[in-house]
């Protein structure tokens, strides 16, 4: 089993930190010679029948670094998970299975037992939920790779070592507790001890935990869930919107985020009309749009250019096409920049990538604020409001 | 970038090649040889639809949005083909779906729902298509894949013209 173990080690935790481990492990022993395991017979058969998932788990968990959609947020306050947390007690060293409890769907769908029933629960196993925690948390590295997790996991392994006492102090509380009131006072020791949300891969439900000094209370945490899948999107969607680093907080993100949209969409009617426009002009060619050759792009670029009705159409509007050239920019696979804010920002950007010099050209007129055709800005204007 | 460029069923070609069979098409059928104004308009806001259209049928209803442009171009594309009873339908038809989503809404805002940014979330929605029926966490999701596809929207045309 120590075998097992360390090979767990040795893969699981590539570069984590491994003092957290060995506390555990110091830990667990110690609450072993405390209190022998609990003695029904049926962890022990949940164990056996758990135990090859968790290895089948443990290959497949740690190719898969991705976040799994979450249907419904459960309360974690004990009330599915302790038959798992069982599993411990009877295989000691099998810490690998303590975390893997948490995750093998099928065991978890059988095994779950509803809040009023858990009067099977034992103080031995609240002492061994109190262990999960730091489970939990490395079970979470697996299962999301962001390097939020990880600092989180950190921070986590620091407090820990002074929340140690804590702990085993409420595990002692644990322990003399009477089985009805098993959630309450599993509440209660997880918003004492050191726990963190956490989120764990299951088809049916998720579990959360509460944070320390937080409430416990099933919304709150449903609430808590939510809120963090909403700032996860809204990280994402700041990768997404160029020059959105700088700000911070949702209102200004949104905003911004409204104004690519908008400005966007303003661009597509933009070239759409360039595109009337241009049309009739100038011949349009299929070849001129391959869908596979990039390098094609910046070929071609010399030869739109080269039209005069491009040179009209650049003076039209200053916003949209500046808004067009940091597309352009994007397009070039230039890391986009914060390209919306001021020609400076994109005129200077410019001479820095590889473009070609008619693209320069084609800035410098509406640059110079040109007068252009009337019938092409009356169209535009038209084509506004 | 590249791989994108190279996959044959990425969004990007399968707009490209939708948005050119629109334009070829738009260019048979009207071969303009004037630049009137109003001709111009004409051709603009068809190329627009052509746009709009092949985008949302690159997307091909995996997403709310798609849906949700691609039912507004077919309630348009009827109404010009202008059959009353047809219009009655849709009409009717979306109706029932407005009330319904803002029933969804209602719903939503009141099952305690954190609704820390409110009035930008509604700017969100009148921006996105399909916007108005969905909470702040799919909002978010839809914006996302919304705002990648204009953007591959944006960059082909750049080419195209």
């Amino acid at each position: 089993m120590l075998r097992g173990l360390h090979s767990l080690e040795t893969c699981t935790y590539n570069g984590m930190d491994m003092t957290v481990l060995e506390r555990q492990q110091a830990r667990l022993k110690w609450q072993q010679q405390q209190n022998y395991g609990v003695q029904n017979n049926n962890p022990i058969e949940l164990c056996a029948s758990s135990v090859p998932q968790i290895q089948g788990f443990l290959g497949s968990s740690f190719g898969s670094g991705q976040l799994v959609e979450m249907k419904k947020p459960e309360v974690y306050l004990g009330s599915d998970d302790f038959p798992k947390f069982v599993n411990l007690s009877v295989a000691g060293p099998e810490f690998s299975a303590s975390k893997m409890d948490l995750v093998p769907p099928e065991a978890a769908a059988d095994y779950c037992i509803s809040r009023t029933s858990s009067c099977q629960m034992t103080a031995f196993q609240t002492a061994v939920m109190n262990e999960e925690r730091e489970d939990v948390i490395l079970k979470k590295m697996e299962s999301t790779t962001g390097r939020e997790s990880f600092n989180k996991r950190k921070v986590e392994a620091v407090q820990d070592d002074k929340c140690k006492d804590k702990r085993i102090k409420g595990e002692v509380e644990g322990e003399s507790e009477v089985k009805t009131k098993c959630s309450t006072e599993v509440s209660r020791n997880s918003s004492k001890g050191n726990s963190k949300a956490s989120e764990v891969q299951k088809p049916d439900y998720i579990h959360v935990r509460a944070r320390r000094g937080q409430a416990t209370d099933s919304h709150s945490l449903a609430e808590r869930a939510r809120r963090e899948k909403i700032s996860k999107k809204m990280k994402c969607l700041q990768d997404l919107v160029p020059g959105c680093n700088k700000i911070t907080g949702k209102a200004g993100m949104l905003d911004e985020i409204i104004n690519y949209v908008q400005s966007l969409q303003r661009q597509v009617e933009f070239l759409s009309m360039k595109l009337a426009a241009v049309n009739p002009s100038v011949e349009f060619n299929v070849d001129n749009l391959p869908a596979k050759e990039f390098p094609a792009y910046v070929a071609n670029f010399p030869a739109a250019a080269k039209s005069p009705a491009m040179a009209n159409l650049a003076c039209l509007q200053f916003n949209p096409l500046q808004k067009a050239v940091s597309c352009m920019l994007d397009a070039t696979g230039h890391p986009p920049q914060t390209a919306t804010e001021g020609v400076a920002s994109a005129s200077i950007s410019i001479p820095e990538q590889a473009l070609s010099s008619s693209c320069i050209t084609q800035l410098q007129p509406f640059s110079t604020w040109n007068t252009d055709p009337q019938g092409l800005y009356n169209v535009y204007n038209m084509g506004f409001h | 970038m590249s791989p994108h460029h190279l996959n044959p069923s990425s969004l990007k070609s399968r707009f490209t090649t939708r948005f050119l069979r629109a334009l070829t098409n738009i260019n048979a059928q009207n071969p303009i040889s004037s630049s009137s104004p109003r001709e111009i308009l004409q051709r603009y806001r068809r190329i627009k639809v052509a746009a709009d259209k092949s985008m949302a049928y690159s997307v091909r209803s995996r997403r709310t949005w798609s849906r949700a442009m691609r039912w507004k171009l077919r309630s348009r594309s009827w109404r010009q083909a202008s059959s009353v009873r047809r219009l009655k339908i849709t009409t009717t038809c979306h109706q029932a779906i407005m009330k319904k989503t803002a029933h969804e809404r209602e719903s939503k805002t009141t099952t305690g729902e954190e609704v820390g940014f409110g009035v930008q979330t509604d700017g969100l929605r009148e921006l996105v298509p399909g916007g108005e029926a969905m909470d702040i966490c799919n909002l978010l999701d839809e914006t996302a894949h919304y705002i990648k596809c204009l953007t591959t929207q944006v960059q082909r045309e750049q080419i195209a013209s």
